[in-house]
């Protein structure tokens, strides 16, 4: 029955990340993913930046005076003339120290999946920080416009549901996502599909990269590099950069599950839980070696107020939330 | 989202039961979503207007039905094949009579035939709470969700025993004592019927015993996977004899079996159909094959508590389910082969036949669905069986 819904209207998931877009289709085998940085670069044009990237094979646009390179190869483009990246999204939501913020994203999402025609889009959206009134209303309704405005039937999902979503099916989707991304981390707790308890934490990647990118006096790009390259937990690191990651990263851990407790804590909605549930960890602030081991251990120290049964890493740390979308398109 | 009075959210066993029964994580996920939302409808109507909504739903589905009609993909109608043997076909509890409790304590009931059981080793454990499985409608899960048991599952302790002397008095009392403890611990049984003939209620009738976790059973129109929940466990202080492989208990024993059969019987209308031996409904998910636990794999007294021989009875195991035997089991069983061995290998092949394919690919079909069920289970932890001195 599904695949005749999802043949009739094939729908497509779609996380709109800090760090990373990442769209989700239902393929023959299975899902198939495509993914771009949420990232952009501009240069005041010159025919040498402008020879450099056609050497180089970046694709660019020339708009207004100015070279733009967005996406995945914005990266390395910066890296190779040695500046930063502009960022579209900062926290989770747009960045509104980025004018351009709408329209790098309109064109990041074109590049990946084109014209809506009617389709069914579901996006992910963070939730309100925890403790926080502050609401997402306006980074919600702003995607919603441009996504509408491609030709999407749209509707946005939370973030950390599309983890429950795409990686606890076999606790009839009850249990706990976790999404750590560049901008937030995203917690919900799920009761058989519905959202019971979600908020957000103002940490992810970004914080990780800027504080020890201040802490060591390297560019937050090059931080950046090192952590995904070669940054793991393994308790003891001579490198002064590993070194400042490493005590970033037990920060997050430590303000993650101290923010979890609270939030579980306080809250009177929660359902009466016979058995442990399933905590499912994803996003790529996942991805160092022993992530989950350390997340465990510091858990497990926490005295957390809800009997969990089993910590694990999502099967596609990246493509989880995407995927979780999907899922929630195609069984509407 | 249904919330109780004080806004928490209200837990729903029921649906979550309902819900590992479905393979397709997108189904699953589109039925919880719409099954929630319509949770959050009801818990805002009144509990009179559910149930008067309920009982028009009944009355009018009662009044426009017709008849079931048999369309199984195991056994299709106007086959020319006896699904049960004559002899026993479906013997109703209603004629046994009724037996009622004369008088009750905590420590001990007594009822009308002559039973006596003795409560103080009685525990709780997890409330039955189970689906049967419709053979006529291609073994989907029947709507309603079942609290009572269905049939009875004969065990032996196969734990170890003196001579039955009179000299042994104390030590047959020692080791009476020490396997109920140890059946208590383990949650193993609901009733224990000990050397003297004393019956012993150990879990709670109304709670599901760690008897038969790895289980299939079939009558004409259920089948039941996961016998812990449906079938009540009954367990004579008994050993499977080395050599000829079979079990001997004595007449009180045998007495306090057949009062206790009755009682069971009259109390939750069990069909004869559905009083069977452990042998007969254990299975090995691992390797497919019947007779994983092999007490009372024969000379099971069958008539002298008051059933018939239902080792003649097709195993729904072979036929519903592409289980297989082997020479163990055949070993186990002895010289006088089950009847039930054949028919449960004819039922399967004329649903092969029925449905157009080969015994191995129909064979496969129906191993998936086990293995789905079986999985399914798994993950709710249903499937416990007590592994002591126990069988």
């Amino acid at each position: 029955m599904s695949q005749t819904r999802s043949n009739q209207t094939p729908a497509i998931g779609l996380d709109i990340g800090t760090s990373r877009i990442v769209t989700a289709e239902r393929a023959d085998t299975g899902y198939q993913y495509r993914a771009q940085l949420n990232a952009f670069v501009s240069l005041p044009y010159s025919s040498l930046t402008e020879s450099v990237l056609t050497k180089e094979n970046v694709p660019y646009s020339v708009l207004a005076g100015e070279i733009v390179v967005n996406g995945t190869e914005s990266e390395r483009f910066a890296d190779l003339l040695g500046v930063e990246t502009r960022r579209p999204m900062a926290k989770g939501v747009l960045n509104p120290g980025e004018p351009e913020s709408l329209t790098q994203i309109q064109k990041i999402v074109e590049q990946l999946i084109g014209p809506g025609k009617g389709r069914r889009l579901y996006f992910s959206v963070p939730a309100a920080p925890a403790g926080s009134e502050e609401g997402v209303s306006y980074h919600e309704a702003s995607l919603r416009r441009i996504l509408m405005g491609a030709g999407y039937t749209v509707r946005s999902i939370n973030e950390g549901l599309a983890v429950v979503y795409s990686e606890l099916e076999s606790s009839s989707y009850t249990g706990i996502g976790v999404s750590c991304g560049g901008g937030l981390c995203n917690v919900c707790l799920a009761y058989m599909s519905v959202p019971v308890v979600s908020f957000s934490l103002a940490k992810g990647g970004d914080f990780i990269d800027a504080s020890a990118a201040a802490a060591t006096g390297d560019l937050t790009n090059r931080i950046k590099i090192t952590k995904e390259d070669t940054f793991h937990f393994n308790g003891y690191f001579a490198d002064k950069k590993l070194q400042a990651l490493s005590v970033y990263y037990e920060d997050l851990i430590q303000s993650l599950i101290a923010a979890m407790k609270e939030a579980f804590a306080a809250s009177r909605s929660l359902p009466k839980l016979k058995r442990p549930i399933p905590l499912v960890l994803s996003g790529g602030s996942t991805l160092p070696g022993g992530f989950r081991d350390r997340f465990e251990a510091a858990l497990r120290a926490s005295e957390f107020p809800i009997q969990i049964d089993q910590v694990r890493l999502a099967d596609n740390p990246l493509e989880a939330t995407a995927r979780g979308a999907l899922i929630a398109a195609l069984s509407e | 989202m249904a919330f109780s009075r004080r806004n928490q959210v209200v837990t729903r066993p029921a649906l979550e039961r309902q819900a590992q029964y479905i393979g397709d994580p997108i189904e699953k996920l589109h039925f919880l979503r719409r099954e929630m939302e319509r949770g959050a409808q009801d818990v805002y109507r009144p509990w009179w207007r559910r149930l008067l909504l309920g009982a028009l739903v009944i009355f009018s589905l009662s009044a426009i039905l017709p008849a079931p009609v048999v369309v199984s993909d195991v056994m299709r109608p106007g086959q020319d094949f006896e699904a049960f043997p004559g002899r026993v076909q479906r013997q109703a509890a209603g004629g046994l009579g009724k037996v009622w409790i004369v008088e009750e304590s905590h420590e001990y009931e007594v009822y009308s035939n002559g039973l006596r059981v003795d409560n103080n080793y009685a525990i709780e454990n997890q409330r039955r709470f189970y689906q049967v499985l419709n053979r006529v409608h291609s073994m989907q899960p029947a709507q309603e969700w079942r609290s009572q048991p269905v049939g009875i599952v004969f065990h032996t302790t196969e734990s170890n025993l003196a001579p039955f002397e009179a000299d042994q008095n104390g030590m047959l009392k020692r080791l009476g004592r020490s396997v109920l403890n140890n059946i208590r611990e383990k949650r193993s049984y609901n009733f224990v019927i000990d050397r003297f003939g004393r019956v012993f209620r150990v879990v709670d009738e109304a709670d599901m015993a760690n008897h038969a976790g790895n289980s299939v059973w079939a009558d004409n129109e259920y089948a039941y996977v996961n016998l812990n929940n449906s079938f009540l466990a009954v367990a004579f202080e008994a050993q499977t004899e080395p050599g000829d492989g079979g079990q001997s208990i004595n007449t009180a024993q045998v007495h306090a079996g057949r009062v206790l059969t009755q009682m069971l019987r009259s109390k939750y209308g069990i069909a004869a159909e559905n009083c069977v031996t452990h042998a007969q409904v254990s299975v090995n998910p691992f390797n497919m094959r019947i007779g994983y636990h092999t007490d009372w794999a024969r000379n099971f007294p069958f008539s002298e508590l008051g059933l018939s021989n239902n080792y003649e009875l097709p195993l729904g195991s072979l036929s519903d389910f592409g289980f297989e035997y082997d020479d163990t089991f055949l070993k186990a069983i002895g010289p006088r082969v089950w009847k039930g061995l054949e028919l449960g290998m004819r039922r399967l092949e004329h649903a092969a036949a029925a449905s157009g394919r080969s015994v191995a690919d129909h064979r496969s079909l129906i191993r998936e669905r086990y293995r789905r069920l079986y999985s399914a289970y798994k993950q709710t932890g249903a499937l416990e069986e007590s592994s002591n001195v126990t069988n």
